[in-house]
């Protein structure tokens, strides 16, 4: 079972957390044409090795997180806030 | 056979107080404390303890650990029953219950063994031949024959019975957190454990056994034993007995689980009987040690063949000299210093030793004893003594000119074996560490990852007690230098070992087994090789090999060796199969801990519920929460129940618990185009004090989630979802704000369980609420109009009320702060008195809302589009939001999609069930036109009706006459269909 550095709460098992998505989608604009949207919704990386993902911290902060890990290992390189802002100010006051 | 116990031994004294008794099939016997089952049985002369898994043929004691594969039985009674216990590692305990398995009428007689026989009709593959028919014609090809065969197969194959009574023991979880695992706690786990915490970390030592000690617990004598924990006693080293680390997980996560002996948790029912631990290590160091391994020949199953360690374990840890006249054969080493115990003792003992050559260190170590010793010589063959179950005979091989020559007989009543030792590497392997075949010390090695994950000891190949111990000081040497290789030696044997699996001769037949609790045989490895079975995968499940409870600990290396064999390769090119787990079998009662039955999901309750109880409320399970079902009045069935509650809330006034909606506060400058973005209907000109009802989409265009939302100010907003769904939207909204649109200055907050929610409805509604409320004007028609929402006080406390209906009348929601909900329902409903009132439950909502055609999630089950639920002219076209443009896909647009209708029986005494199929008459087979997804009796209309989806909708089925077939319980019946709005459809009732 790993464990997921959450940057308000601390190591945390991965049962408090859950999964979300790769993180490398971008979602088109709301009314951007078909096949955008249809590449966001459909299409993944399903990467063999490290990638980035979305996990939200569900039974914790409710943060969503940005998690950087390796889908083979299951080792996990760094965790980060998904919202640009929290992250900034989470560094000022630490 | 004939087991004696030795007097006078230090460990096991033969004193009084030191004897207990336990029951063998009902039978009282006597052994001393701390003796395993298997050596209780010993003592007493028992050796046959049970009958084999396909053939019946009787099985005795093989080994004297956790590889054991013939001695399973079932311990305790009744609801205590524990079945396939290995004898061998479970502790005798005063007055334990043992039983024998899978033999009728008894162990010694059992009818079942006619199967022995008949032995050539089950070989490998047998089930799957079954499905292919009998040749030549293939009679019963198919499921047929199986079929047939099944009911006996079930009865005869298997192993012990369990209780189907409920598990009356607890059983615990608990986390554990240290800087070093030990598993092990022989010559190697000991030391290792020393050499850790005297670096200063932080140790947990676990043992399998219900004593510590490993291979310690074999030798003649314990002095060094008893050094080493004094020592860790000295340093507080923590060591957890009776604990087996049955799996290694990611991020060095280590599964354990403690068990109980018997008397423990039958005295005290308060104390668990099981512990599930999970044990976080920064390294972990495997000193599991190694299993001695058989060879395959004729009738090595028979009881009175064990292995040479579980001699020695029988003779020094249990005092219990197997026989006076013992046969030892193998092929290495490790043998012989059990042979000179052994003769020590008192037996004749006779080595057969498969190699050619011995070295002399060996040679003079049995220069002064009576041991014969034949060398390159072997067994092919083990008889039944005369009036006995067991061995009484051997025939002999010897090597000659490159191959095995029979030489004659020799009778004895007690044969050893040792072909060699397969290190415990199981752990690792769950890992993945990569495992690789020694071809010297004919075993599969691993050797972790050397940096937290580390084998020592016998578990790495090392043969020799100074070099175990060598292994596991090494580690922490070589980590204080940040660089860890290690250099002890794998192997230690003077003359390596003679690889040794099967001994056969063309001209001597019979079963020869390499997986004893499976009932496999060599003929059965030989015949998956000719059917083309070679993958070691597809060995495994054509052959079964190493698929019981045992899991091929002793056997699965002689099946790779005699695959090997046929395809002419080495065994490291047939591999291995990874080892999965657990280690040893372990309960699932230890797995779910106290997550059983009530405490397996936690029960919501609303702040409704002592009210509901009280006013004598079925309550049902609606997801995780308890709702109000129906409330009947005296022995009225929920039927009669629901029909009058929904009759009495649309001619007069009903109240209801809508608690379990979520409920979500929205806030901030941004919120108004946040819903928009969410919602495919526009928000922007909602005014404060009005609500709306939404419709959400998914970003593949479906149907999410519907609800109202209400603009409490400019900025803040009371969203309500489904219950169903109030968790996932609100994920949903958080992922929205804080990963796709941080630009978005918005709060989201849940406080679906800060307000009781209450539903007043009826043409009577009002004239209730007027009398409840603090300012009764607030409410009238123009200042509350349909859809408004406003913030009043009750009893002082403030209350928002919504003028929205569910149920199609005059209805009010009041929400009320969850503290105040009991007292203020009270309030409510002795006000209610004064009308025709009544208290109504999900099953009159469901029933009210049916009539309406209003949705739920049995509609909105993720498969359809805002068109299908017919509410397209909710989908805006002048803004954008989530699932606008994926919902417009080709096939989501389409005039044929199923879409929602209402559904009257033609003959209106009929019922029918939710789940039933629409057709068109006269094509009843094949694809549906539609389904049905609620179903309900109408008292509004006065017959049953329905909600369900219909290709093309109602334009399509206009003029085709539409039969409800429910093939299950063979209903089927002409329907016509109708508008989803059955009852009311212009909305009169709703506008008071």
């Amino acid at each position: 079972m790993i464990q997921i550095e959450c940057p308000f709460c601390g190591k945390r098992d991965q049962s408090e957390f859950s999964y979300g998505r790769e993180s490398q989608i971008t979602f088109p604009a709301l009314n951007a044409d078909e096949n955008s949207w249809y590449d966001a919704v459909f299409l993944r990386k399903n990467t063999y090795g490290r990638q980035i993902e979305t996990w939200q911290h569900t039974h914790g902060c409710r943060s969503w997180l940005l998690v950087e890990r390796d889908t083979v290992t299951h080792k996990i390189f760094s965790v980060k806030l998904a919202h640009t802002d929290w992250q900034k100010q989470i560094k000022k006051t630490t | 056979m004939n087991p004696l116990r030795k007097k006078n031994q230090s460990r096991t004294d033969n004193v009084e107080e030191n004897v207990i008794f336990f029951f063998w099939n009902n039978k009282k016997y006597f052994a001393n404390k701390g003796d395993s089952i298997a050596a209780g049985l010993l003592a007493n002369n028992q050796y046959v303890i049970g009958r084999s898994f396909k053939y019946h043929r009787p099985r005795g004691i093989m080994s004297a650990g956790v590889e054991e594969a013939g001695a399973l039985v079932t311990i305790g009674n009744g609801a205590y029953t524990e079945a396939n216990v290995r004898a061998t590692t479970t502790e005798l305990t005063q007055g334990l219950s043992v039983y024998s398995q899978n033999a009728w009428p008894s162990v010694k007689f059992d009818i079942g063994s006619i199967l022995n026989v008949l032995g050539r009709f089950f070989a490998a593959g047998f089930y799957y031949k079954m499905f292919m028919g009998i040749p030549p014609f293939e009679w019963g090809r198919g499921t047929k024959i199986w079929m047939f065969f099944e009911y006996f197969i079930r009865k005869a194959a298997g192993l012990g019975q369990s209780s189907r009574l409920p598990d009356p023991d607890c059983y615990e979880h608990m986390h554990t957190h240290t800087d070093v695992l030990v598993i092990g706690t022989g010559p190697a786990g000991l030391q290792a454990a020393i050499s850790a915490t005297e670096e200063g970390k932080d140790v947990l030592i676990v043992e399998q056994d219900y004593a510590i000690g490993g291979s310690y617990l074999s030798q003649p004598d314990t002095v060094e034993l008893e050094t080493q924990i004094e020592v860790l006693k000295k340093l507080r080293v923590t060591i957890l007995t009776r604990t087996t680390a049955f799996g290694l997980y990611d991020d060095k996560t280590v599964g354990l689980v403690q068990v109980m002996p018997a008397k423990e948790y039958k005295t005290s029912s308060k104390k668990p009987r099981q512990q599930f631990n999970i044990c976080r290590a920064e390294k972990i160091i495997l000193a599991t040690g190694a299993i001695e391994r058989s060879y395959a020949f004729i009738n090595n199953d028979l009881p009175g063949i064990m292995s040479v360690s579980a001699a020695r374990t029988y003779l020094n840890r249990y005092n219990l000299l197997l026989s006076k006249n013992i046969v030892i054969s193998t092929n290495n080493d490790s043998a012989y210093e059990t042979a000179i115990e052994l003769e020590n003792a008192g037996a004749t003992i006779t080595i057969l030793d498969a190699r050619e050559q011995i070295g002399n260190k060996l040679l003079r170590q049995i220069a002064g004893s009576r041991i014969n010793l034949h060398l390159g010589s072997g067994v092919v063959k083990a008889e039944k003594g005369l009036n006995t179950s067991s061995i009484g005979k051997i025939k002999l091989v010897e090597f000659a000119n490159n191959k095995w020559r029979y030489a004659g007989n020799l009778s004895c009543d007690c044969l050893l074996i040792s072909a060699g030792w397969s290190p415990v590497i199981h752990l690792a392997s769950h890992q993945g560490y990569p495992i690789n075949w020694n071809e010297e010390n004919a075993c599969f090695l691993s050797s972790g990852d050397n940096k937290s994950i580390f084998l020592i000891g016998s578990a790495r190949g090392i043969w020799t007690k100074a070099g175990c111990i060598q292994s596991a000081k090494e580690i922490f040497q070589y980590n204080s230098r940040k660089k860890h290789k290690p250099s002890t030696v794998i192997g230690g044997w003077e003359t390596p070992l003679a690889p040794l699996y099967e001994i056969c001769l063309h001209n001597i037949k019979g079963k020869a087994f390499v997986d004893p609790q499976h009932d496999v045989t060599s003929s059965d490895i030989r015949l998956a090789y000719q059917e083309g079975f070679i993958s070691v995968e597809h060995m495994k499940r054509y052959t079964t090999l190493g698929m019981a409870t045992d899991q091929g600990k002793m056997g699965n290396i002689i099946g790779l060796a005699l695959m090997a064999e046929a395809l002419n390769c080495s065994i490291s090119e047939v591999g291995v199969t990874r080892f999965r787990p657990p280690y040893t079998s372990i309960s699932l009662g230890a797995l779910a801990g106290r997550n059983r039955q009530s405490h397996f999901k936690p029960i919501r309750r609303t702040p409704f519920n002592n009210f509901s109880i009280q006013n004598k409320g079925v309550m049902i399970n609606a997801g995780l929460w308890q709702r109000p079902w129906y409330y009947p009045m005296e022995s009225e069935s929920l039927e009669a129940a629901y029909i009058r509650e929904a009759t009495v809330t649309r001619r007069s006034l009903g109240i209801c618990d809508v608690s379990s909606l979520g409920k979500i506060i929205i806030q901030g400058p941004d919120s108004t185009e946040f819903i928009n973005r969410v919602y495919t209907n526009p928000f922007s000109k909602l005014p404060v004090g009005k609500a709306r009802y939404g419709i959400m989409l998914r970003d593949d265009g479906l149907v999410f989630d519907d609800g109202t939302t209400w603009r409490l100010s400019e900025n803040c907003y009371l969203m309500t979802t489904t219950t169903d769904n109030a968790s996932s939207v609100m994920a949903r909204l958080e992922e929205l704000l804080q990963v796709r649109w941080p630009d978005l200055s918005v709060q989201v907050t849940s406080v679906t369980e800060q307000w009781g929610g209450c539903a007043l409805a009826g043409p009577n509604s009002r004239n209730l609420l007027t009398k409840i409320i603090d300012d009764p004007s607030e409410i009238s028609n123009e200042s509350l109009p349909f859809m408004g929402i406003k913030q009043v006080l009750m009893q002082n406390v403030p209350c928002y009320v919504a003028r929205i209906s569910f149920s199609g009348e005059l209805a009010y929601e009041i929400y009320i702060p969850s503290d105040y909900a009991q007292s203020m329902m009270e309030f409510i409903w002795e006000n209610g008195q004064k009308f025709e009132c009544c208290l109504y439950g999900l099953e009159a909502l469901g029933t009210m809302r049916i009539e309406k055609g209003h949705l739920t999630n049995s509609e909105i089950d993720g498969r359809v589009t805002i068109q299908d639920i017919g509410l397209s002219k909710m989908a805006s076209s002048n803004k954008d939001y989530i699932g606008k443009v994926l919902k417009n896909r080709e096939k989501l647009t389409d005039s044929d999609r199923p879409q929602l209708v209402g559904i009257f029986p033609k003959d209106k005494n009929k019922t029918f069930k939710a789940g039933a199929l629409l057709n068109e008459a006269g094509y009843l087979n094949g694809h549906p036109l539609g389904w049905v997804t609620s179903v309900t009796y109408s008292p509004a209309l006065g017959h049953w009706i329905a909600l369900g989806f219909i290709t093309g909708g109602l334009a399509y089925v206009k003029d085709k006459n539409i039969v409800l077939s429910d093939e299950l319980r063979s209903n089927f019946l002409d329907v016509e269909i109708v508008s989803p709005q059955m009852y009311d459809p212009e909305g009169l009732r709703l506008h008071g």
